[in-house]
């Protein structure tokens, strides 16, 4: 069976009731000949927490750029917050928070100066928001952000998001750059302000660890476009890894029901969505020579990479 | 919101304009002690015969000085627009674009007249200093082709940096390097009085054109 279609059939929505945050319809992009995707859909809904995760050079900024209009689709739609990606409203900008990838600030302004400058743009601007994260930093307020290490910018950047009090974050990458202590630090910030509820967040990250305890839902999205969607916690209940022996004959394959096989770590290891008797059904029909092993416990980053391999 | 635009255009040119302000002095000045000199070595009816007769300008060394300030303008304003892709936390910003842009070349653009003006007048100063003011007025009237230069150049280096797209960079640099050859034509008194009105005209239309790399800039595809 083929992979997408595999993965077509684990796709288990959301709650259909939500009103999307962010719906995208048969979304096709490409860069010159390159295909991105050809057919994606999917849907955020509002008050949702979303991981989209896969490996480099799969679209993720491609689509967050697409989410947010800096590029036109070749095909299908994107609508945030009910509005075209692509003619977003200054009223619809309003309530979005974005976090371009690398913390992307004015360098030439300084710690006050960026929030002073902000400040304007938004009327649910909350000030304390940005300075109770800023202060942190034990930086004088005229500091410059093109002085700052990659974590401080973080700090700054995600108090300016906060401050906007958005009703929607869009996260590109959080992570990158940042020491463990920053992340923790980021996301428990950010928990934090989920807390008060009502909020949306769509978030890109490659420390796929951080996702654990941050979202609702997650996205896998392979290249070429194949794309999983589903709540965190049924993904934690449901994929399973197992070692496994091959007495004879050649390895098994991602086949429907094996989601993923892994040949390079010490113990050999496959992964699926099946319970343990339904894979074992399996292999004794479609792969004989295959002896199934225990379950393994795995971490949401092991997961990750037994959906998606390796390389 | 206009307060807040204006803060960043003004964090991002503070330094530009205090240099700036200060070559524009220093030019002026050196303009001022130049004709002064050519007074002290020459006799008056020389440098008249030369200015009047022969038609030599005396003042031509602040000619490219309003297409230096526009262009340093525009890469001071655009430069730290387009490093690492900034453009688009400004796109981002719950404005429309258009104004957006538009109300960045107006703070350029104005900064550029200001200079523009001191320019001007201290040329028709430093020259009534020595000539009749009529030649004080011609200075001016002949400087204004100059001066035009430094919209054009203003305007030329935005298109460049806004622009997305290496073709359309190009035709834009193309265009106006053109434009600024065609102002730096002619080298006499007052050889633009006809055309200039024309040419002034032709170089409003930067002013709308200034949306399309930005428009670009935000749809690529």
């Amino acid at each position: 069976m083929d992979r997408a279609v595999t993965l077509e059939a684990a796709r288990v929505r959301p709650e259909a009731d939500g009103t999307p945050a962010i719906e995208v319809r048969h979304l096709a992009h490409r860069y010159g000949s390159r295909s991105i995707y050809s057919d994606l859909s999917f849907s955020v809904p509002e008050g949702r927490v979303v991981a989209l995760l896969g490996k480099n050079g799969v679209g993720k900024t491609t689509l967050i750029r697409l989410l947010m209009g800096y590029l036109r689709p070749v095909g299908g739609a994107c609508r945030v917050l009910g509005e075209p990606s692509h003619n977003l409203s200054p009223a619809t900008r309003a309530r979005i928070g974005l976090l371009f990838e690398g913390h992307l600030a004015y360098d030439f302004m300084s710690i006050a100066e960026i929030e002073r400058f902000y400040r304007p743009f938004y009327p649910r601007w909350r000030r304390e928001l940005y300075y109770d994260l800023v202060d942190r930093l034990q930086l004088p307020y005229d500091h410059k952000i093109g002085n700052m290490s990659c974590g401080q910018r973080s700090q700054v950047v995600l108090g300016l998001i906060f401050a906007q009090d958005p009703d929607l974050m869009i996260l590109d990458d959080y992570s990158m750059g940042l020491d463990a202590g920053y992340r923790r630090l980021f996301l428990d910030y950010l928990k934090r302000y989920l807390d008060q509820g009502d909020k949306t967040v769509f978030v890109t990250s490659h420390v796929v660890q951080d996702m654990e305890s941050l979202v609702d839902d997650v996205i896998f999205l392979q290249r070429g476009g194949a794309l999983m969607q589903m709540p965190l916690a049924e993904f934690r209940a449901r994929f399973r890894s197992f070692g496994f022996r091959s007495e004879g004959g050649e390895p098994p394959r991602p086949d429907g029901v094996i989601e993923g096989v892994d040949l390079h770590g010490r113990e050999h290891l496959l992964y699926s969505f099946a319970t343990p008797e339904r894979l074992a059904e399996h292999l004794a029909r479609a792969w004989p020579g295959v002896r199934l092993g225990e379950e393994r416990p795995m971490t949401l980053e092991d997961a990750f990479i037994g959906l998606t391999g390796k390389y | 919101m206009l307060r807040a635009m204006f803060l960043k255009e003004w964090l991002k040119l503070r330094w530009a304009l205090l240099g700036l302000l200060l070559v524009h002095v220093a030019m002026l000045a050196y303009l001022f002690l130049s004709v002064r000199h050519q007074f002290q070595v020459e006799h008056s009816e020389m440098i008249w015969y030369w200015s009047f007769e022969l038609r030599r300008l005396l003042y031509d060394q602040v000619m490219l000085l309003p297409a230096l300030t526009g262009a340093v303008t525009a890469v001071a304003q655009f430069g730290p627009e387009m490093v690492g892709g900034r453009f688009r936390l400004s796109l981002h910003l719950p404005v429309r674009g258009d104004l957006l842009v538009w109300s960045w070349v107006a703070v350029g653009a104005g900064v550029g007249a200001v200079l523009a003006v001191l320019d001007a007048a201290g040329l028709y100063g430093i020259i009534a200093l020595f000539f009749p003011r009529e030649a004080a007025a011609s200075a001016v009237l002949t400087a204004l082709p100059w001066l035009l230069g430094g919209w054009v150049a203003y305007f030329g280096t935005t298109l460049v940096l806004l622009e997305p797209a290496m073709r359309q960079r190009v035709v834009y640099l193309m265009l106006g390097l053109a434009f600024l050859g065609l102002l730096y034509l002619q080298r006499g008194y007052q050889e633009y009085d006809r055309i200039l009105p024309a040419l002034a005209a032709l170089s409003l239309l930067f002013v709308p054109a200034v949306i399309l790399p930005a428009h670009r800039y935000r749809h690529r595809s």
